[in-house]
């Protein structure tokens, strides 16, 4: 077969896989397929991940790296130019490296899930539910059109729904999902605003804008046919990539969507540890990575500033949290921050780049603290944990390698690094030419590379919390500690394979595949961006030495050893710090995750409820009311001509009756019988008569 | 056989069928089986119409034929089936044979009357559809009224007769006056020269040639005439605020009034919308168009807040029937294909969706005796079949791509997106708001119902029957059988819209000329051009309608192209 179709099979495989196996899961009873069910989705997973892998191998060995796109017509526009909405593929370098990414994390958590599941009364389901997020979330890096994103964007949040309601019996369960899931759907409304300009403007042609002749090129010549240029563009392109990155937002939980994500762990940890990682989060900033050709100056100064805010907030709501999985939910969020911020700042690459790194160390915590609350009898608070590092070292080593990952470890005074070292520090660099460029802010430009970079050793001091705190130290809870126990290897092996990535994802060749996908835009639209050659030598490793990162190497050392010097002994001096006076409210409000679930209750929930029962009230009494007063007044009106039908209209014939009735009565005695008076009347009237006729002709002239 | 002898084959049938039910002995066994196949007998005949209709001509009024009956007056039984109404039908016919099974469980008395009934109805639905006549149409749209009005005033819940009477009034109503308006069109005709075009000048019922009436009517009367329109068909849609019979109705119907009424008789309102409004009174469809878009909006939102603090589930999807049917207005007076083309889709979609749902509803009703959300709960943990179809239907309502709702939402929001020349981006952004809301409150209804801690409590407080009786078993075969081609329909109309989309193409530009090229500048009428804007004041004013008809004619005023 010839390498590019044989790429584009192998990828349509490894997107239909995980769905034949939740057909064959969901569909087939619970007798036909229950224990089966977990290595089914694992084994079929796997198989998606080789073919991703070899489709990976195969790109690399290409020469001709255009994209590969088929499109196939879905819903008919008639009188457009396009004729179609596309659904379909699109495979480029930066699809396949997502591909690769999101099977092998994918396959990792089903296998990690066959332990952790492992005596859930729907475990069949479970992993039911799994495959199709993982289908949905390929769908998404499949898409070759924003149509089709948005169709497995959508799936992707029914599908996170499912999964993080799986227990849907506890009531947190439920109400996270749901949370989730409108969450989104308010991002949602944003991305089809942002659809509906481009579909007005376009005429339906929203293909990605990688796919040459695709939407960038008809919005270049929208943009020019109404006077404008790239380098000028008109504000409803401005609003469009502001309308489609807000469904980012929701689905990759940035400021102000954000509350949904921390909420979400409710779900099971597998769950929490591939949405964390490489599905749903992941989409939001794979979305405005697919949509970075359109996104003007004043949408990337937009974005970057969601991202700037998102990551500072995060980070210090992550300082205080107490539930382990709470510390790595603020965390991702301040991750996912980073990688906003760095697609806003023109940081493209290493924000993909990122997105893949972060993806292998953030799923191994999640995983690591799945283990530990697995073997703690489902506590998730770390102030009874403490020294747990020994009863399983396994678990503790993967942790601790994730932890240096995060933190952006490098030797000192050098550029070696494990992956997020590169990633994260590419990102910043990006971030410092955009405070540079972006003169026309003064010196809050500034403000961009000065909060990832203070963010980045907070980071490393809360995960050296948490790791202390868990792993370190005495037991705090005898009880909790005498029972901990290494978990089975169904869970530690994809914990130990994703540590192994997470340290050697930067000798991979993705950062390599991403820089190339990286779109040729030939205009001045984004000149100001310093696009890579710009910065020189700025994006290989060696561009460390340029930055604070001499520094950066002793900075981050002495921020572990102090996070963990302080909480090793478990809480007692964060006790003593959050009770000064001042740090307390500091501590309260960043404990309160900032009050923005009670301001969201309050406005936004208990405002559109009142307005409900207000409306509903109106429904019933008012508009309703009209109708019933119409009929009452039809009524009224009834009874009204009846009666008048009755004593009027009736009456009138009546009274004519009676008329008739009573005259006859008075004539009646007229009729006497005898002749005298007959005649007496006669000769009377001739009288009468004759004095009459008398008169008249005497009077008459 | 004449292939014209195939439509009123369809609508004759389940009469027939009806009919014949009297004969039976009264067991139930029998009746049953008797609808049953009757409704599939009609299901059929339909699906034999789809096979010889030519789809390369959907626009064309095809098998079309006409039975005389006053001819002097013009009155006469005129059919034919174009690509909206076989749709349109299709989906009746295959509802009614659902719904009959359905009903199996849920109707324990008076077994000849109602089935009986439901094929007059199906009948009377059918009618509306294929009539090519307006009086005709008339009659069938009437029709559907007493059969409705029997089966909630019988069969219905505890308020079923002021139910009924209400729902029967309401809608008598509002179609009276849409009857003034149709003939007020029609005697306009007869005042028209017979030059003006073919069937000008005299009394005819004909559906096509009184387009060409109203078309030449004057601004102010096509106002009018849309005006009647309006008040019968909005009323049956309903749009929002003459919507309230709609709740009453469908919480106090029997399940298979509801899904009935959800499924098809919505549809005559949209349906009459589209077949009259916009073809006859383009003129005034444009410049009220933007209110009736508010209207819409305004009720897609109104309504959706209302479905938030329901209590009774019934009463929140039927609700929730008045949003949706929102964007389906607001589609339609998008006034472009992709608006109308979503619009027709919705119809569909709508169709079986929610009339699974009020299916849905109704088997818990039977176990539970009970719609109070607060009664019962958790349903996935004993219910797991009913669950996932719950789950399924809410999906396709919502608006899930991949379901059919999607397609159908997307499409008229888009539409009416990118008509700027009548609605606009404001108009489909708020409407979206309408998605959010439709989400919290269908998956609070979900949560509430299907998910969260099992609830078996039954009948609500205060009723002697507390508890009792209350059954959990999940669904039989039968109920399955029910739901699954429903959920089929919702799955293959998600993922392959361009089966029902494509055909409706070149009906659609049909029905959508007249207002489209008042819309681009001037082309009005039978190819009269008006050029200037003076012209257009100078028509707005209320001049005698013959004397206007001659200005259309006098040649001085025609543009040349």
């Amino acid at each position: 077969m010839e390498p590019r179709q044989l790429i584009e099979t192998l990828a349509v495989a490894a997107l239909f896989a995980p769905l034949f196996s939740a057909a064959c899961i969901i569909l087939a009873t619970r007798r036909v397929m229950f224990k089966s069910a977990g290595v089914l989705a694992t084994g079929v997973m796997a198989g998606g991940f080789v073919c991703s892998v070899v489709a990976l191998v195969t790109w690399l060995g290409l020469d001709d790296t255009s994209p590969i796109v088929t499109n196939i017509g879905w819903i008919p526009i008639p009188g457009s130019e396009a004729g179609w909405l596309y659904l379909g593929v699109l495979i480029d370098s930066l699809t396949v490296a997502i591909l690769a990414m999101v099977t092998g994390i994918s396959m990792l958590v089903h296998l990690y899930s066959i332990g952790y599941m492992d005596g859930d009364p729907r475990y069949n389901r479970f992993f039911g539910y799994l495959s199709l997020f993982t289908f949905s979330m390929l769908g998404i890096v499949l898409a070759n059109s924003l149509l089709m994103l948005f169709v497995f964007w959508e799936l992707v949040g029914l599908t996170s729904y499912l999964l993080i309601g799986f227990w849907f019996e506890k009531r947190g369960p439920q109400l996270a999902c749901k949370k989730a899931f409108v969450m989104n759907r308010i991002g949602d409304m944003g991305f089809l605003v942002g659809f509906g300009i481009l579909f007005a403007k376009l005429g339906g042609n929203i293909l990605l804008p990688a796919v040459h002749g695709g939407m960038f090129d008809a919005i270049r010549a929208a943009v020019e046919a109404e006077g404008y240029s790239m380098a000028n563009p008109p504000m409803w392109l401005t609003m469009a990539g502001i309308g489609v990155f807000f469904g980012a937002i929701g689905k990759s939980a940035q400021f102000p969507l954000h509350t949904w994500l921390p909420d979400a762990m409710e779900g099971p940890t597998p769950v929490s540890s591939i949405v964390h990682s490489a599905t749903m989060v992941a989409a939001g900033v794979y979305l405005t990575a697919r949509i970075y050709p359109i996104l003007t100056p004043g949408a990337h100064l937009f974005i970057a500033t969601i991202g700037l805010i998102t990551l500072v907030m995060a980070a210090c709501m992550a300082l205080v949290m107490t539930d382990i999985k709470r510390v790595l939910a603020y965390s991702t969020l301040s991750q996912l921050g980073y990688m906003v911020l760095g697609l806003g700042a023109g940081a493209y690459s290493f924000a993909l780049f990122h997105l893949i790194t972060h993806a292998f160390f953030k799923c191994c915590l999640f995983q690591c603290s799945g283990s530990v609350i697995h073997a703690a009898h489902h506590q998730q608070d770390m102030r009874y944990y403490g020294g747990l590092g020994r009863k399983m070292p396994i678990t503790m080593i993967c942790y601790g390698i994730c932890t240096l990952a995060i933190a952006g470890a490098s030797l000192p005074f050098t550029s070696i690094g494990i992956s997020g070292f590169y990633s994260k520090d590419g990102i910043i660099a990006g971030t410092v030419n955009y405070g540079v460029a972006m003169q026309s802010l003064g010196s809050w430009g500034n403000l961009f590379w000065i909060g990832p970079t203070v963010v980045a050793y907070i980071t490393v001091f809360y995960m050296a919390r948490s790791f202390a705190l868990t792993f370190l130290g005495e037991p705090r809870d005898k009880h909790l500690h005498e029972h901990a126990h290494e978990v089975p290897w169904t869970m530690t092996l994809p914990q130990v394979c994703l540590a192994i990535m997470a340290v050697i994802a930067a000798t991979l060749p993705f950062l390599k595949l991403i820089e190339v996908s990286e779109p040729a835009i030939g205009g001045e639209a984004v000149a100001w961006m310093q696009p890579t050659e710009a910065l020189g030598d700025a994006h290989n490793p060696g561009m460390h030495a340029t930055h604070a990162y001499l520094l950066h190497g002793l900075g981050w050392i002495i921020m572990l050893v102090l996070g963990v010097v302080m909480y090793r002994p478990g809480m007692k001096y964060a006790e003593k710090i959050a009770a000064i006076p001042g740090i307390n409210l500091l501590y309260h409000w960043a404990h309160n995750k900032f009050f923005f679930d009670e301001l969201y209750d309050t406005i936004a929930v208990g405002v559109c409820k009142l307005a409900a029962t207000i409306i509903a009230l109106i429904d019933k009494y008012l508009v309703d009311g009209m109708v019933n007063l119409a009929g009452w007044v039809t009524r009224q009106l009834a009874d009204a001509v009846g009666l008048f039908d009755q004593r009027v209209v009736d009456g009138a014939v009546n009274g004519a009756a009676a008329m008739a009735t009573s005259g006859g009565q008075i004539l009646r005695s007229t009729q006497t019988g005898r002749v005298r008076a007959y005649v007496l009347f006669l000769f009377a009237s001739a009288t009468v008569v004759t004095l009459v006729v008398v008169t008249v002709v005497l009077v008459s002239p | 056989m004449q292939l014209s002898m195939l439509i009123p084959m369809m609508v004759v049938l389940p009469l027939l069928s009806g009919a014949a039910l009297l004969l039976l002995p009264s067991g139930g066994k029998a009746i049953k089986a008797h609808a049953l196949i009757g409704t599939l007998a009609t299901l059929g005949v339909s699906l034999l119409v789809v096979c010889r209709f030519d789809w390369s001509e959907s626009q064309a009024i095809q098998m079309a034929s006409a039975i005389g009956w006053v001819e002097g007056f013009g009155l006469s039984f005129g059919f034919g089936i174009d690509a909206i109404s076989l749709w349109l039908v299709l989906l009746t016919t295959v509802l009614m044979p659902l719904v009959v099974l359905g009903s199996f469980s849920s109707v324990t008395h008076r077994f000849k009357e109602f089935y009986g009934w439901l094929m007059v109805l199906e009948a009377a639905m059918i009618g509306t559809f294929v009539a090519t006549d307006l009086i005709f149409f008339y009659i069938c749209f009437e029709f559907t009224l007493v059969p409705l009005y029997l089966l909630i005033g019988v069969f219905g819940g505890t308020q079923r007769l002021r139910a009924a009477k209400m729902f029967f009034l309401y809608t008598f109503t509002g179609s009276m006056l849409t009857f003034a308006g149709v003939l007020y069109v029609a005697w306009f005709n007869t005042t028209l020269p017979w030059t003006l075009f073919e069937g000008a000048g005299r009394w005819t019922f004909d559906i096509r040639t009184l387009y060409g009436s109203a078309q030449a009517m004057s601004h102010g009367q096509q106002v009018w005439v849309l005006i009647a329109l309006l008040s019968g068909f909005a009323v049956k849609v309903p749009l929002f605020p003459v919507h309230t019979w709609l709740p009453l109705a469908h919480t106090e119907a029997p399940t298979s009034g509801s899904v009935i009424l959800a499924g098809v008789l919505l549809k005559l309102g949209t349906y009459g919308l589209l077949r009259f409004a916009l073809p006859m009174t383009p003129w005034a469809v444009v410049t009220i168009g933007p209110y009736i878009g508010a209207f819409a909006v305004a009720g897609i939102l109104y309504t959706a807040l209302i479905c938030w603090v329901q209590k009774d589930i019934k009463k929140l999807i039927a609700y929730s029937s008045v949003s949706h049917l929102g964007f389906c207005v607001l589609g339609m007076f998008a006034l472009n294909s992709v608006g109308v083309g979503g619009s027709i889709l919705y119809m569909i979609n709508h169709g079986l969706s929610t009339g699974a749902l009020f299916l849905c509803v109704g088997m818990i009703y039977e176990r539970m005796h009970t719609r109070e959300m607060s009664r019962m709960g958790g349903l996935a943990r004993i219910m797991p079949v009913w669950a996932f179809f719950m789950v399924f239907f809410c999906m396709a309502s919502v608006g899930l791509p991949g379901l059919n709702g999607f397609v159908g939402e997307f499409l008229t929001l888009m539409g009416a997106f990118v008509a700027t020349d009548v609605l606009g981006p404001a108009y489909a952004a708020i409407a979206g708001v309408g998605m959010i809301l439709g989400a919290i409150y269908v998956l609070y209804m979900v949560g509430r119902v299907v998910f969260g801690p099992v609830v078996t409590l039954g009948p609500s407080l205060g009723d002697p029957s507390d508890g009792h009786g209350v059954r959990t078993d999940d669904l039989n075969w039968r109920e399955i059988g029910v739901l699954s081609p429903l959920a089929v329909g919702c799955l293959w109309l998600g993922l392959f819209p361009t089966t029902v989309l494509q055909t409706l193409e070149a009906p659609i530009e049909g029905i959508i000329e007249p207002t489209r090229s008042i819309l681009d500048g001037g082309v009005y009428g039978k190819g009269v051009t008006i050029d200037s804007d003076s012209e257009r004041i100078d028509r707005d004013s209320d001049f005698p309608a013959a004397r206007r008809v001659l200005v259309l004619f006098d040649t001085d005023r025609i543009a040349q192209p």
